[in-house]
């Protein structure tokens, strides 16, 4: 998109989606509650986006950072440090996210293999999931944590809380790519041989992408926390919160800023819809949908109108 | 209380370990060997492998055939099955890099287990004959009947693998490719051929281990998940691309787990195989018996 269009679409969705709780009655509507997820799912888009769609490293292990962020969130608020929306403990999901991203990321991904990063996020996951499943009190095993409930006033702060995460989150994606950083991971996703021997230290912008997108994902996890009240094992680490993001961003067009967003909008609707229709294909439909556009839709919705397709040996190329 | 471990007790985990070891190694040669050609990690394995241990059930329950008779129709079946996955899922992204496949696999399996879910509902299911409680005593130590012929089975079909890769022409081609691509089209050897009966031969196996699962353990359709985990597990362990590594690998998986299984409750047992998985993979990603040759 031209920087002057993309500005203008900017604004109007800015001012679009501010304006709509203010229209529409935000306590029974379903759109309010439908966009709500959708710029939860987009949140996490990015925070894939980031690590698979530009740095070109497949992240399995996003839920992770999701169920990490909000148990980080739900604990410090049953033991009194935090609270209903507190930015601090939100804040402190992203960042325990990060760390987690880093210590992990740098023994995984200095390898140039890049499946090793893909499994190995994948038992990090798990890993998680069996020791929050087992952490006895203080992550209340597979039963999880109640929040109190009782504070629940008005779906409005949680419309505008994810709202801003997703602003956030693209704009940290667009900031990020923008820089000198951002140049570095494309190069790195082209052909991480290449860009070594240019002298970009590979290693430190592909755990610095692992890691912003890893607090991405904690900040949402944090709001769905905030949402549900519950806080288990089951929900928050399921693969659920790793397939999703993959999904929606190769749907829309990984490695590119709005792709994610169309493909968040797009599947979400989806979803929502096979839920209420056929709620125990679900799975199976999701499932098929990955196949399906991989195969025929490798380069996502969004390169449909720019027609720039797959080189010849499949990398992707960089869509301004 | 585990506090005192004796010697009998130790070859009991040991042995138990090692029989159930041998399942994760058949799942594992099968994903070892895609690996080593295609550069695929087919995740799915274990959700096939969970396919095949349902058709042995059904098989078992409908037609009453004897679990051990209905190899020869599953296998067979499975290693049609595993050309056809390859021609109709990867053919067409074999080269597209890596990331379009393990995710075509990933959706394939999260399709498969939540198909079998709706197909055969997601209780737990487990196969009774009546040799199935039959138990062999062997130097004072108790050892199931059909584990220790899944064990001979898993055996059998690592000889007749390391076989068919060493001494036939195709399993020739098979080595070439993995070792180098470019050299190997460069003689002729047509690449999607190759690919096409690895996938054969990994599908192949795992309706093997579908088998001998089915007859061993009970199984629920998500199963496989943890199976493919485990799978890759013995695959790093033993080292991609290897054959015996894997089954290797897979013993000493088996082993692990049971020794925590035993040291500590379940689920941390389960945990600390990936504890283990993730230090192989950051810390020896070659495989901890890498002196052995790539393949075979």
């Amino acid at each position: 998109m031209k920087p002057k269009k993309m500005a203008v679409t900017t604004i109007l969705a800015a001012v679009l989606f501010t304006g709509l709780p203010f229209v529409v009655d935000s306590e029974s509507s379903y759109l309010v509650f439908f966009l709500f997820v959708t710029f939860i799912n987009i949140t996490v888009v990015q925070g894939w986006n980031l690590v698979g769609g530009y740095a070109g490293q497949v992240s399995l292990g996003q839920h992770a950072f999701f169920g990490l962020g909000a148990y980080i969130t739900a604990i410090t608020w049953l033991r009194g440090f935090g609270g209903y929306f507190d930015p601090l403990a939100m804040i402190l999901s992203g960042l325990g996210a990060a760390i987690l991203a880093i210590g992990v990321g740098i023994p995984l991904l200095s390898k140039l293999r890049g499946d090793y990063f893909a499994l190995g996020t994948l038992g990090l996951g798990e890993i998680l999931r069996v020791m929050f499943t087992q952490g006895g009190t203080l992550t209340g095993g597979s039963v999880g944590l109640l929040l109190p409930s009782g504070v629940y006033e008005s779906m409005k702060p949680y419309y505008f809380v994810s709202l801003g995460l997703a602003a956030f989150a693209t704009l940290a994606v667009y900031f990020v790519v923008k820089s000198h950083t951002g140049m570095a991971l494309i190069a790195t996703r082209d052909d991480e041989i290449a860009a070594e021997t240019t002298g970009v230290d590979t290693l430190k912008y592909k755990v610095l992408a692992f890691s912003v997108g890893a607090f991405i994902t904690g900040l949402g996890g944090s709001l769905q926390a905030y949402y549900l009240f519950h806080i288990h094992p089951a929900g928050f680490f399921s693969l659920k919160w790793a397939l999703y993001p993959i999904l929606m961003s190769l749907m829309g067009g990984a490695g590119t800023i709005f792709g994610p967003i169309l493909g968040a909008f797009f599947l979400t609707g989806v979803f929502e819809l096979v839920n209420i229709w056929l709620p125990e294909a679900h799975p199976i439909f999701s499932g098929g949908l990955i196949v399906a556009v991989m195969l025929f839709l490798p380069n996502g919705l969004i390169r449909l109108r720019l027609k720039r397709s797959f080189s010849k040996k499949g990398e992707r190329k960089e869509v301004k | 209380m585990p506090g005192f471990l004796s010697f009998h007790s130790l070859s009991q985990i040991l042995i138990n370990g090692l029989l159930f070891g041998t399942m994760y190694g058949i799942a594992a040669i099968g994903v070892s060997l895609i690996f080593g050609t295609m550069q695929i990690i087919f995740i799915a394995q274990g959700a096939m492998i969970v396919l095949a241990a349902y058709l042995t059930f059904w098989l078992f329950s409908l037609f009453f055939l004897d679990p051990f008779l209905s190899i020869f129709f599953i296998v067979p079946a499975f290693l049609l099955l595993g050309g056809g996955l390859y021609q109709v899922l990867f053919r067409k992204v074999a080269y597209a890099g890596k990331n379009p496949s393990l995710l075509i696999a990933f959706g394939f399996m999260i399709m498969l287990e939540n198909l079998m879910s709706l197909l055969w509902t997601p209780n737990t299911r487990a196969i009774k004959t009546s040799y199935t409680a039959y138990g062999i005593e062997m130097f004072g130590l108790q050892v199931s009947f059909t584990r220790m012929v899944a064990f001979f089975l898993a055996i059998l079909a690592t000889i007749v693998v390391t076989f068919f890769l060493k001494k036939t022409l195709m399993g020739k081609a098979v080595r070439a490719a993995s070792e180098d691509l470019g050299a190997a089209t460069m003689i002729g050897i047509g690449t999607h051929w190759v690919n096409s009966t690895t996938f054969s031969i990994g599908i192949g196996l795992a309706g093997l281990a579908g088998v001998a699962t089915a007859m061993t353990f009970p199984f629920d359709p998500y199963f496989g998940f943890i199976f493919s985990l485990k799978a890759l597990i013995a695959v790093a362990f033993g080292g991609i691309g290897s054959v015996w590594g894997a089954l290797v690998g897979g013993i000493l998986l088996g082993v692990i787990e049971s020794l925590g299984f035993y040291l500590l409750s379940g689920v941390w047992a389960d945990g600390i195989s990936y504890v283990v998985f993730l230090l192989v993979l950051m810390l020896k990603p070659e495989g901890l018996f890498s002196g052995f040759k790539r393949i075979a």
